[in-house]
């Protein structure tokens, strides 16, 4: 479980607020999707978690401790992280990435493989192919199983996904979200997961918390968000790619 | 055989041995710049405070003109040879190598950079684990810069008697024998190229694709040598150099005659005794041959009595030549604990001459009958005669009277801007050959001011305690060589360009001096 009570956080020292007085609960097992345009503070609740960025305001613990008290190493080791950039260490085989983690956390050396290799199962990437090579060589899409496998690699009860299919083409993202709704069922990990886009947000998302200028908007299951806005915001933004293809159907 | 061939291959062995120098000289230096270079540009990078500190320190110890600095670290150290030789082409390569290791560090990409973090590394491991790895190319790419700056460097410190191909190229400079020269020059120039080649290949070698994506034998294979080769070739190199340690090392200083006369000691050792020989010729000056002495880096050179009673001993001028002789041995011995030998016979004092047909035209026949026409009159002579006590200053005092210009000029070349009129006074030496070729007039020392040149070997007590043999060798050269004999062999080697060693065999032979 993670809990976030009345998190602000100011880079300039109070004059403006990237997140103001944010209270929000992620349940274990479950998936919880921060939703918005860029700067609307959704990557810096994410990277607040893990204390990437130290929070201004306010707690948050992370399976019920709170993380100001925690070694931050210890704790981002703890935490399955999947990033924007892919962010694959280009020197190491795909198979070292993945067990990067485990290598910091002073595995042995056989069991980081094993699991090294069973993750690669577990993302669609054949090992006997994929694990020997280096990251240059696979496609974005490729690249990003090895970077979900990576961050599963210590089996951490909570994972972060920082927009991790922003820079993939189309086609590979329907893939690997559908993958996701698969790894979710089957690993049941505590996620928080970033986007700007609604599907992937509906796809997803149990709940979405939708976030704007630094301010929650509303949270809730998309039955509640699609139903019953609690903001002209909210309604605004589930409303207009509906609006939109309307809009295109007309012209043609 | 075509001449240069022979000259070559007469020159092989020397060739090898200035050539393991060379390599050992750069090996080294680089490898400590790597051991230095690359943790400062760790910690440049870790202590934001000590970057601008380092970066900085390095970059202005590369603007010291190399030359300037290794005779700074003669005087820090006191000492020539290797070792500041070796200290200071290594604070050459620094630069290259901090500065591209702070590059290759820096310039990580910031989405690595947050997934290094995000995962949970500490600082030390993102950089051991991500940022080391990667600027792996760069950092290489530094050492290459370093490496190949070292061999050119390098041929900079035979000046110091630190040896390598620079001997050939100092000796041919000295003689203005382009064969010597290029015979220095080449082979450091293919050196570099090897050495550029050799990085170059640790740099394949370390590329993650091949490493990790090519596993095949023979790739394997070529990696391993890739990576092997120049740690063997330091390792050769430094061997080699501790190995061809010789028994007895002769300096010389760096003009023609001085060149000769080692050559003499050395064919002549090498003749009557098994010892190993090692000719560190072209020492930069009086003051370097004696540092050396005194030091133990060589063993023995040819100094004059005059040279040693004033420029080294700092004793006031002393006109009666056995006096000189008796003051230098008995202060040598004393300060220095090393022995004149007999001297060879040869006085090769300084001699003010000018051209012929100027002696004429005036009636010039001594120093004095300058007086009225001097300040009309150009000299021109090395820097070591401005700074003698038997120099410049203490001339003009003793005669009472200056020369209009002054003009710096080689030593080697003095001889040919007197007869090009680009000067029209000299200090010649005494011996030199082109006094008579040149049709140049000595002219008389009237009021005695230049102190006797008695050239003799001057060697080690401890060299000579230790090879009792050597002592008779030296002394077969007693009185063998006079004025005239001295300015024929020079003239030899200065005006018709043959070899200084052949020179000096020939002689020793006509003199039945060789077994």
């Amino acid at each position: 479980m993670i809990t976030l009570s009345n998190v602000s956080k100011s880079f300039d020292g109070g004059e403006t607020f990237a997140v103001r007085n944010l209270s929000l609960t992620v349940d274990d097992g479950e998936t919880l999707v921060l939703l918005g345009s860029s700067g609307c503070g959704k990557t810096t609740t994410l990277k607040m978690i893990n204390r990437l960025i130290e929070a201004t305001e306010g707690r948050i613990e992370v399976g019920g401790r709170d993380v100001a008290g925690l070694d931050p190493v210890g704790l981002r080791r703890a935490i399955g992280y999947v990033f924007q950039g892919i962010g694959l260490f280009p020197h190491m085989t795909v198979r070292q990435n993945i067990e990067v983690v485990p290598r910091l956390l002073a595995w042995p050396a056989e069991k980081r493989r094993r699991r090294a290799l069973e993750l690669l199962e577990l993302v669609d990437l054949p090992p006997d192919q994929y694990a020997e090579r280096l990251p240059r060589r696979l496609s974005g899409g490729q690249q990003q199983r090895v970077g979900v496998a990576r961050a599963l690699a210590a089996d951490p009860a909570h994972l972060l996904m920082d927009e991790p299919f922003g820079a993939l083409d189309a086609l590979s993202r329907d893939a690997l979200q559908q993958e996701m709704l698969d790894l979710k069922r089957r690993l049941g990990k505590t996620v928080v997961f970033v986007t700007h886009d609604i599907f992937e947000a509906l796809t997803l998302g149990d709940r979405i918390a939708v976030l704007h200028r630094g301010e929650l908007q509303q949270v809730g299951p998309k039955e509640e968000l699609l139903g019953r806005p609690a903001t002209p915001f909210v309604r605004e933004l589930f409303e207009k790619p509906a609006k939109q293809l309307a809009a295109y159907r007309e012209a043609l | 055989m075509p001449d240069w061939v022979q000259f070559v291959v007469e020159r092989l062995p020397e060739l090898g041995l200035r050539t393991v120098q060379h390599l050992a000289l750069t090996g080294v230096s680089t490898a400590l710049a790597v051991l230095v270079g690359v943790p400062l540009g760790i910690l440049a990078l870790r202590v934001a405070r000590l970057k601008g500190l380092i970066l900085g320190t390095a970059g202005i110890l590369q603007t010291i003109p190399s030359l300037a600095l290794l005779t700074l670290l003669l005087v820090l150290f006191h000492k020539i040879g290797a070792l500041p030789a070796i200290v200071a082409l290594t604070l050459y390569a620094l630069l290259p190598i901090v500065r591209n290791t702070v590059t290759g560090l820096e310039g990580i990409s910031a989405d690595i950079l947050e997934a290094a973090r995000g995962i949970g590394m500490t600082p030390r491991q993102e950089t051991f684990m991500v940022r080391l790895p990667l600027a792996l190319p760069v950092i290489i790419a530094g050492v290459r810069t370093a490496a190949v700056t070292a061999v050119g460097v390098a041929t900079l410190s035979a000046f110091i008697g630190a040896g390598g191909l620079g001997q050939f190229i100092n000796r041919g400079l000295a003689l203005a024998n382009w064969g010597l020269i290029l015979l220095g020059a080449i082979p450091a120039a293919i050196l570099a190229l090897l050495v550029d080649l050799l990085v170059a290949g640790v740099r394949w070698a370390v590329d993650p694709e091949r490493r990790i994506e090519r596993r095949r034998r023979p790739d394997t294979a070529l990696r391993c040598l890739a990576l092997a080769a120049p740690v063997l070739l330091l390792a050769g190199g430094s061997l080699g150099y501790a190995r061809t340690r010789p028994d007895v090392t002769i300096g010389s200083k760096p003009f023609t005659e001085q060149i000769i006369l080692g050559h003499m000691l050395a064919e002549l050792i090498e003749a009557h005794t098994d010892l190993k020989v090692d000719r560190r010729f072209c020492l930069g000056g009086t003051m370097i041959c004696h540092e050396a002495l005194d030091n133990g880096e060589i063993d023995l050179y040819i100094e004059y009595t005059g040279t040693g009673l004033m420029a080294v001993l700092g004793r006031d001028m002393i006109a009666d030549p056995d006096e000189v002789y008796r003051v230098v041995s008995r202060e040598y011995l004393d300060k220095f604990d090393a022995r004149w030998m007999p001297p060879l016979g040869l006085n090769n004092t300084y001699a003010i001459a000018v051209r012929r047909e100027d002696a004429k035209r005036h009636g010039w026949e001594k120093v004095s009958d300058l007086r009225p026409y001097a300040a009309e009159l150009r000299i021109g002579f090395p820097f070591e005669f401005y700074e003698r006590p038997d120099g410049y200053q203490p001339f003009t005092a003793a005669y009472g009277f200056e020369f209009g210009e002054v003009r710096e000029v080689q030593a080697g070349l003095m001889y040919d801007v007197i007869r090009a009129g680009e000067v029209d006074v000299i200090p010649a030496f005494a011996t030199d050959g082109r006094i008579a070729e040149y049709d140049l007039v000595p002219l008389e020392d009237d009021r005695r001011f230049f102190p006797p040149y008695y050239a003799a070997p001057v060697v080690r007590t401890t060299t000579l305690l230790r090879y009792p043999r050597l002592e008779p060798v030296l002394a077969k050269l007693a009185g063998v060589l006079d004025d005239e004999t001295m300015q024929r062999l020079n003239f030899r080697v200065d005006g018709k360009g043959e070899a200084p060693d052949a020179v000096a065999r020939e002689f020793l032979s006509s003199e039945r001096l060789l077994p």
